[in-house]
């Protein structure tokens, strides 16, 4: 390998293609950022683009291209760890990039049918051919069925290798977890004209991939990643990769009850969604504990600053988002007010870009080192390595900066429209015009623009970091410097 | 069954639930600490601040009326902030003990 010159013969087949997928997350990273500034624009303008882009279907490419790039960003991840994790070549390579083709083909004419048809008739072709309608997952039926034949041929892949070469702890939760990943969506799937039931079903893909199979998806990426970045010891990131999907699935799994509050589903659910709810941030505040005492007990030597800086952001981001910002509105007393207001668009943003968007970055700069020759990533990069810096702190301050301005303007409308206004037309419309929110939604553009600025340099970081760099990467260590 | 927030205690909601999961974090993190450096006055802070985590969870359960069945969430979540990080340190020693 040269160290500083990007050449595909330092990737192996499994590698190569997950190039392929991280290129396609980072052109729909691009599309959820874009359509995302179109959408903050119209609350600003409403009349910007009328009845030629409207907000729905801005708002719709926004969430659904996000969803979609995280979802080829941990394919992508998956298959490239996937060969050295089972140390053999990967099955299946010619399915793989059939897959992959066919999926991204699919996603190309959804989103032209999604930007040029819009809508259709209320009849089944419209769900067949148009969208279905059903929020984060708004595909039609057609690509529906294809995205599961090609998470089906994915989880054949990933299978079938590990079992040609070498299973290990993370390899073994990976398998499972993408049996679930594919079996989910199905019920995302189920047509009922019963908005309860339709809305039932349809929290299993959205609540289960999420908070439970996107999180333990993660959890084995991350153990992966550290074993990378820090040379963590395997044995003991595999045993914590066990703790934190038990302690996850133990809360997350039924705090999926939190989405039946207002739904219409029995009143039980209150109890549970509440109860399990309320535990859900445990695992996440107790983990501290077992970060404190790596930090403590071993001395590492990491071999790639921004990916290493990445997984921490990641681990803060999952913490407020998901946690602090998760918990502040999750029982239902108060959830009661909050649901479906801005106050879970601040939720969603930071919690989506915390857990998920800031992992898969990390993985991009663990991919463009090997890809680069085993290219050198520690510290003294040239310029001090200012485009990394300065792409995740413009990252990470545009989404928190819309995240608190999302949540003034959240605050404001739980208690206009929902508390004082009883959730009425009427009472909708005086709280888009209220000042607090106003003011809310112009800051949140302003960071949407910040956010942009950062992304534009993450690309240009992407695709320059490492080029012409002569030295070659710092082997990774783990070593421990006090006992306990 | 159930009582929404008053209007008045929003904000008091609000805070106090982010203040749960912060100071529980913060629990964590100076009970791991005093334990990784020895230093009982650090586990002491940790149990301080624990405290002001008791004060935040009783007054999230007051602002959002958490009476009846709901008090049991009040007592389990105070609970589980107290044991799962002192369970997590157990379990880290032992971990890193086994594959040493």
């Amino acid at each position: 390998m040269n160290a500083g010159i990007q050449e595909s013969s330092n990737l192996t087949g499994g590698q190569k293609l997950a190039v392929k997928y991280y290129t396609v997350a980072v052109v729909l990273f691009v599309a959820q950022i874009l359509f995302g500034l179109l959408s903050g624009l119209k609350y600003l303008q409403p009349d910007f683009l009328y009845e030629v882009l409207d907000f729905n279907v801005t708002r719709m490419v926004h969430i659904n291209a996000m969803i979609v790039w995280m979802l080829f960003g941990f394919m992508g991840a998956i298959y490239w760890l996937v060969e050295e994790e089972s140390e053999t070549e990967l099955v299946g390579l010619k399915l793989g990039n059939l897959a992959f083709w066919v999926l991204t083909s699919a996603v190309t004419v959804v989103v032209l049918v999604y930007l040029f048809v819009q809508v259709g008739p209320a009849e089944m072709s419209t769900i067949w051919f148009i969208g279905e309608g059903r929020e984060y997952i708004e595909a039609p039926r057609w690509a529906d069925i294809g995205i599961v034949i090609c998470l089906l041929v994915f989880m054949y892949n990933i299978a079938a290798t590990f079992m040609k070469g070498k299973w290990s702890g993370i390899s073994g939760v990976l398998v499972l977890d993408l049996v679930a990943l594919a079996g989910l969506y199905v019920a995302g799937m189920y047509y009922t004209p019963n908005i309860s039931m339709d809305q039932y079903w349809w929290w299993w893909v959205v609540h289960l991939w999420v908070e439970a199979t996107w999180e333990v998806l993660v959890g084995c990426i991350m153990a992966w990643g550290l074993i990378k970045t820090l040379g963590a010891n395997r044995k003991i990131v595999t045993t914590w990769l066990y703790i934190e999907v038990a302690l996850m699935l133990g809360a997350g799994i039924l705090g999926l009850g939190h989405h039946y509050f207002w739904i219409g589903t029995p009143e039980y659910w209150l109890g549970i969604g509440g109860f399990f709810s309320a535990l859900e941030p445990v695992p996440l505040v107790a983990m501290v504990v077992h970060a404190v005492y790596d930090s403590g007990v071993h001395g590492s030597k990491n071999s790639n600053h921004p990916a290493l800086a990445w997984l921490i952001a990641h681990a803060f981001g999952n913490f407020f988002g998901g946690g602090v910002w998760g918990f502040m509105h999750t029982l239902p007393q108060i959830n009661l007010y909050t649901h479906g207001t801005q106050w879970t668009t601040s939720h969603g943003h930071l919690a989506f870009f915390g857990a998920y968007a800031t992992i898969n970055i990390a993985m991009f700069y663990i991919a463009l080192q090997r890809w680069r020759g085993n290219v050198y990533m520690s510290a003294g990069l040239p310029g001090n390595g200012w485009k990394w810096k300065w792409a995740l702190s413009l990252l990470c301050t545009g989404v928190v900066g819309m995240t608190m301005a999302l949540l003034v303007s959240g605050y404001e409308q739980a208690f206009v429209e929902r508390a004082l206004g009883g959730s009425t037309w009427a009472a909708y419309f005086e709280a888009q015009r209220g000042t607090w929110y106003v003011q809310g939604m112009y800051w949140r553009q302003i960071f949407g623009y910040v956010t942009a600025a950062g992304l534009v340099l993450l690309i240009w970081d992407l695709l320059t970091i490492g080029l012409r760099e002569k030295r070659s990467m710092v082997v990774p260590t783990d070593h421990v410097v006090v006992t306990a | 069954m159930l009582e929404p927030v008053e209007l008045n205690n929003i904000m008091i909601a609000v805070i106090a639930g982010a203040m749960v999961v912060l100071l529980g974090a913060l629990y964590a993190f100076t009970f791991a600490m005093g334990k990784m450096n020895k230093k009982r006055w650090l586990i002491g802070v940790s149990y301080t601040v624990f405290a002001g985590l008791a004060i935040s969870v009783f007054t999230l359960a007051q602002s959002l009326n958490l009476n009846g069945y709901w008090q049991l969430v009040t007592y389990t979540m105070l609970l589980g902030y107290l044991l799962a990080p002192q369970a997590i340190w157990k379990l880290s020693v032992g971990t890193h003990r086994a594959s040493d």
